[in-house]
């Protein structure tokens, strides 16, 4: 009697959690995987099985071989502009005290706002009549095509990302320095080390984990990008700037070709994991010749 | 570096990030011609709050009703996550059984899949169980984007907590739920709050799952997809742009500034998840 009391008792407060997370995330996936062999558009009741077809289509996509192409590069170029400010300003802000932590606040901010508002705010300021444009133009100078030139808006936006992001990096770092021996540090300054030396030989084997961490975090972030070209450039100029996540969407809710948007989704996810996988194998390998 | 390099080099690096802020603010009190001849100047001469005023009587988005919406799908998410998660944590945490620890890892999983991939099969089961488009279906997509790490985080913190608690409590007669509602819950406050500011964040700030679950024709319009909604077809109109975006960021920043230390570790702790 007690134990099937218990067990209810167990079932309540397990199964709610368990069922909501099944149909609304684990069947979403397994959806996903079907609807991509489907040629659904978000309205018809019954989709059509269409086999690979979708899969075929992404093989020949011009437009999602070139937000690939834009995707991969917002992806590397964005980690290594996160992960060198993130790690730069860490060592920087090291340390408790007051204007640490000023310092700190100000570098994070941009984090707390939605990409959304930042995309808007940067093209407010970036475009051709922004702030800066208008700032040059009431001088006698030529507007700078921040937005409209396709290779300007490309680093502009990944510039914007890691504005925006790297505040996040720097916390992360921070926090693995704290796990730096501080007595190794004194011993190689003692032994005569230049500081680029105790950085190079020391501070950095030892933060090890916390790169790889940063690393694969902003790889998955920056390929999921998304709010921020709706706001910033929304796509263009002539959907330069359009993202995987962006043409995804714009497919599947736009195009109303939810089926070929899910195939999309699906290579996206794989590739995301296989990226993450990758990096964290090789960092590892990399840190165990360090230790060697 | 010496000492003044390093502050000399932090103060204009501040600058830099807190220069956008500033256009935004200034320019939120200026009218059009002002913006456009003299965007970083301070408002003295042209100072106004008409365009202020415009923004919180926009027709197309009222901007208290977005605050009112956006609040209530942060608090239906932060309860319905709490309430869900915590006793399926105390249960996965204090159980040895392998099918908890199962269970576990498949919620774990959850926590590396980006949200942009589920919204097209999501739109197929919330089509299928009648729900897409009201606010209970996305508030239930939401609570369940928060589950696995919710999960994580807490049975992590349970563990911690020594188990001889709940024995006692068993001894003085107290069930499952009673134990955890009444002597584990409340030791898990700290925790707790770094997910409600996690979640507050992340529902308030989140685009794509508010603009297509509940889309423009529900009406229902939250900070961000009202922002969209106003200024993206008038990105050019500044007087439009900077004082819709000033009152949509105001109450995250003020809420930032004074609990920026809490603020700071719980979003970075989310930032872990991937």
């Amino acid at each position: 009697m007690r134990s099937t009391r218990a067990g209810v008792a167990t079932a309540i407060m397990v199964l709610p959690a368990t069922v909501l997370y099944a149909v609304m995330l684990v069947v979403p996936v397994g959806l996903a995987l079907y609807l991509s062999l489907t040629d659904w558009d978000g309205f018809s009741a019954s989709p059509s099985l269409v086999g690979a077809a979708n899969y075929a289509d992404l093989l020949v996509d011009p437009d999602l071989r070139r937000s690939a192409i834009v995707t991969l590069l917002v992806a590397a170029v964005g980690t290594a502009g996160l992960n060198l400010l993130g790690l730069g300003f860490a060592l920087l802000v090291n340390g408790a005290s007051r204007a640490n932590s000023f310092f700190r606040m100000v570098l994070f901010y941009p984090h707390v706002l939605s990409a959304l508002v930042v995309g808007f705010l940067w093209s407010a300021i970036l475009g051709t009549t922004g702030a800066v444009n208008s700032f040059i133009t009431t001088r006698g100078g030529e507007v700078l095509p921040f937005l409209s030139d396709p290779t300007w808006a490309t680093i502009t936006m990944i510039a914007v990302l890691v504005w925006a992001g790297f505040g996040v990096n720097v916390v992360l770092y921070l926090a693995g320095l704290q796990a730096v021996p501080a007595a190794l540090v004194e011993a190689a300054e003692i032994d005569g080390a230049t500081r680029w030396q105790v950085f190079r030989n020391v501070t950095l084997p030892a933060l090890g984990p916390s790169v790889t961490v940063n690393i694969v975090l902003s790889l998955v972030t920056l390929l999921k990008t998304y709010d921020l070209v709706v706001s910033l450039t929304a796509g263009g100029p002539a959907g330069q700037t359009q993202t995987v996540a962006y043409l995804i969407l714009w497919n599947s809710f736009h195009d109303a070709r939810l089926g070929f948007g899910s195939a999309q989704s699906v290579v996206l996810m794989i590739v995301t994991a296989a990226l993450a996988f990758v990096v964290t194998r090789l960092r590892r390998r990399g840190e165990m010749a360090v230790h060697q | 570096m010496n000492r003044y390099a390093r502050l000399v080099f932090l103060s204009v690096s501040a600058l830099f990030m807190l220069v956008p802020l500033y256009v935004l603010v200034v320019n939120a009190f200026k009218p059009q011609q002002d913006i456009l001849a003299n965007p970083f100047g301070l408002p003295v001469e042209g100072l106004t709050l008409d365009f202020l005023a415009q923004a919180l009587d926009n027709p197309q988005f009222n901007i208290f009703r977005g605050y009112a919406v956006t609040l209530l799908f942060v608090v239906a998410v932060n309860v319905l996550s709490v309430v869900l998660a915590g006793p399926a944590s105390f249960v996965i945490a204090r159980s040895p059984r392998r099918r908890y620890r199962l269970l576990m890892l498949a919620f774990l999983a959850g926590t590396f899949i980006p949200s942009q991939v589920l919204v097209i099969p999501v739109v197929y089961v919330l089509k299928t169980l009648g729900l897409m488009g009201t606010i209970q279906g996305f508030v239930l997509f939401e609570t369940v984007l928060t589950l696995p790490f919710s999960i994580f985080l807490y049975a992590g913190y349970i563990s911690t907590i020594p188990s001889t608690l709940d024995q006692a409590a068993a001894m003085d007669g107290a069930g499952r739920l009673r134990t955890f509602w009444q002597i584990v819950f409340p030791l898990m406050r700290p925790v707790v709050a770094t997910m409600i500011i996690l979640n507050t964040f992340s529902v308030w700030n989140d685009f794509v799952n508010p603009q297509i679950i509940l889309g423009p024709g529900s009406g229902l319009y939250t900070v961000t997809t009202g922002v969209y909604a106003a200024v993206s077809q008038y990105s050019t109109d500044y007087t439009v742009v900077f004082p819709t975006l000033l009152l949509a960021i105001a109450p995250l920043l003020i809420f930032f500034v004074f609990m920026q230390r809490h603020i700071i570790s719980g979003l970075t702790a989310g930032a872990t998840k991937g």
